[in-house]
């Protein structure tokens, strides 16, 4: 049990399928406890995809996956259990209008326990400090911008102090400035509270300082996986094409239009 | 909803009482204000050999004053005269055993009702107990067709219908 | 074959307002969600209710007047204003603004939670979206109808009196007691807001299910709401009639 207890994802032999179209197959990882992994690829190659099957939203098609060392359940009450220790940040930040960013953040905490209201007023403030935004208690998402929405986002997806965190392109729509305190951010809580964070994304350069190890994802499959000095060192041209941000090569430029897989 | 909440579940009650009290008011003010009439009432029924146009819900009035209304009517297979059930409010359980019952219009082409005229004798009528007394329906136009045909006076084809039904009209003048 | 579709979607219509009432729970979070939402689609749909009410009020009052004066009975129009108002117009017109205003916004809100991954996101925390979103609305609405229907009835009723009895002269004491002589309690009054309930529901019904299942896009969401709009008003016509039908024997 012991191998289980130090992965905490673990995909074998997985496929997922959309409808009719498979979008990946042969998947085969294993993601260790308390580290940083960044999911790379071109748009469209099917990264959300692989974090769908890890949240449940997603049946494999083949294959097991496994968060925690137990399959990823089916059934309604124990997937909702699942989901309660895994924190999200979704690309669309997804917080509700009618909330502050207080009432967002406590949201989680107010739904999933008992904790009497000065309680979780106290959390929400640790959390919203946590990323630094203890002064926007009170403001509704529409006043936030792009990056502070964010991390409002993240401090809410850390309430429950989940043990496994999955970032699904945190840095789109961001500046420089702000993308450097979201990686930061990220880095700090994953190594502060223990976490096992997942990072999907396309911006390579900003997160593989951070991450300690990387995979890329192209043409429906994992094409690379290992730490990120390996990545940069590697030779294969499908790697070096998107490292270097090339428009052509193994991953072809024009393709026949197809969904986008997220 | 920190700041906004007091404001906001004011304007939220204001609107609910303002909406009820809009009810109440429009019940009262523009409704004829039955609301359980179906309570305390008991049971009469009469037989009618012309119902005009009586349906049932119709009012059942005694000097005009709406004191019931009909429950059910029906056609009584072996006599082919109709039964009517009348629900009588509790209020008013002393008519006297010779009531009687006449089918009135309201206005020449208004609703039928039945009107009911008390007598005079010491019994009362009991619940579920009959009303000997009956008038049917004047049939108006039948009326005014004989009138037209006749020439204004009496004739021999006259019906049997129209005869007994021409003479108590002329005596109490016609429907109101 | 579209027949087998419309079906399928009709089902699935179904199996979502199922699952709109299992979700409905009273907590403490529910009712407040349930408060915010009756001032969203109630109370702020008001003024189109007064506005609609008092002019439905005054032409009924004018159209009927003309219309009664062949058979001399136009001091008797408050008969048909009542009755009018009460069976059909009151429910049914406040029905249609409502789907305007509120069915409309319905769609649009859930259509962009749908769009910025807020749908998602509580599906992902482990709450029912269906519960937080769409239950509340739904309530608010069967709530609200009949009240705004109330609103819809004075004014109506109160135009139609400044137009019967100070413009064209009919008697006060006429214009309030054939009016009252005519609107049965039960028959009239209280169907009317047995409408309004039915059609508030339907309309949330509907511009929820729309809006819950839109495309995750702007266009998306702007189809969503037309779709609402046009769907609820023809439903609530539709009921409308099969009430009617059952209710006035």
């Amino acid at each position: 049990m012991t191998e289980h207890d130090a992965i905490a994802v673990r995909l074998s032999g997985v496929r997922l399928d959309r409808g009719e179209r498979t979008i990946l197959s042969g998947l085969d990882l294993a993601v260790p406890r308390g580290s940083i992994t960044a999911v790379l690829g071109p748009s469209g190659s099917g990264k959300s995809t692989l974090l769908s099957a890890l949240t449940g939203e997603l049946v494999p098609a083949a294959g097991t996956v496994e968060v925690f060392g137990r399959p990823v359940p089916r059934r309604q009450r124990e997937l909702l259990e699942l989901r309660k220790s895994i924190g999200v940040l979704l690309q669309g930040n997804g917080l509700l209008t009618d909330l502050t960013v207080a009432e967002n953040v406590a949201l989680p905490l107010r739904m999933h326990t008992r904790l009497p209201r000065a309680v979780v007023d106290r959390l929400v403030e640790m959390k919203l400090h946590a990323v630094g935004l203890r002064a926007a208690a009170d403001l509704f998402p529409r006043e936030l911008s792009g990056g502070m929405a964010r991390r409002v986002a993240l401090a809410r997806a850390i309430a429950l102090d989940p043990p496994l965190m999955l970032y699904d392109e945190p840095l789109t729509g961001l500046d420089p400035i702000a993308s450097g305190v979201i990686m930061n951010l990220i880095s700090e809580l994953n190594d502060n509270l223990g976490l096992t964070s997942i990072i999907v994304t396309h911006h390579v350069h900003e997160t593989l300082p951070v991450a300690d190890r990387a995979i890329v994802i192209a043409n429906g499959g994992i094409v690379f996986s290992g730490t990120p000095a390996e990545l940069e060192a590697s030779d294969d041209p499908l790697v070096r094409q998107f490292l270097r941000g090339e428009p052509d090569g193994p991953i072809a430029f024009d393709r026949a239009p197809r969904t986008e897989a997220a | 909803m920190a700041s906004r909440g007091p404001r906001l579940e004011f304007a939220v009650g204001a609107f609910l009482l303002l909406a009820l009290a809009s009810l109440l008011v429009l019940a009262i003010a523009s409704t004829n204000g039955r609301f359980g009439f179906g309570r305390d009432t008991y049971s009469l029924t009469a037989r009618f050999t012309n119902l005009g146009q009586l349906r049932p819900n119709a009012p059942v009035k005694i000097g005009g004053v709406t004191v019931g209304r009909v429950e059910k009517i029906e056609l009584d297979p072996v006599k082919f005269d109709s039964v009517v059930t009348l629900a009588i409010d509790g209020r008013f359980r002393e008519l006297d055993a010779d009531t009687s019952a006449s089918i009135q219009t309201a206005g020449l082409l208004g609703e039928s009702y039945v009107a009911l005229q008390p007598g005079g004798n010491p019994e009362l009528l009991q619940p579920g107990d009959e009303i000997v007394f009956t008038q049917p329906a004047v049939d108006l136009i039948q009326m005014v067709g004989q009138y037209m045909f006749s020439g204004g006076g009496n004739n021999a084809p006259a019906d049997d219908a129209a005869a007994p039904a021409a003479s108590p009209a002329d005596e109490e003048g016609t429907t109101p | 074959m579209p027949v087998a579709a419309t079906i399928r979607s009709l089902g699935r219509a179904g199996l979502f307002s199922l699952s709109v009432l299992r979700a409905s729970r009273p907590t403490a979070d529910f009712l407040a969600e349930l408060v915010r939402e009756i001032y969203k689609i109630g109370a702020r749909s008001l003024p189109i209710i007064a506005v609609g009410g008092a002019f439905v009020g005054l032409s009924l009052t004018l159209l009927g007047y003309r219309a009664l004066e062949t058979y001399g009975a136009s001091n008797q129009v408050s008969i048909l204003v009542g009755l009018g108002l009460y069976r059909e117009l009151a429910p049914v017109l406040t029905a249609l603004l409502f789907v305007g205003r509120a069915g409309s916004s319905i769609a649009a809100e859930l259509g962009l939670m749908r769009a910025t991954d807020q749908i998602t996101a509580l599906g992902l925390m482990a709450i029912d979206p269906v519960a937080k979103a769409v239950a509340p609305r739904f309530w608010a609405a069967v709530i609200t109808l009949p009240l705004l229907v109330a609103f819809f009835a004075s004014f109506a009723i109160a135009a139609s009196w400044f137009q019967g009895v100070q413009v064209l002269g009919i008697d006060n004491g006429m214009f309030w007691q054939a009016m009252k002589d005519a609107v049965d309690f039960h028959d009239d009054f209280a169907t009317s807001f047995v409408k309004a309930a039915v059609f508030g529901g339907t309309a949330a019904l509907v511009a929820s299910y729309v809006g819950y299942h839109a495309e995750p896009t702007i266009e998306g969401t702007s189809v969503a709401t037309t779709r609402a709009v046009v769907n609820a008003s023809l439903l609530v016509l539709m009921f409308n009639f099969v009430l009617s039908a059952f209710l006035f024997r």
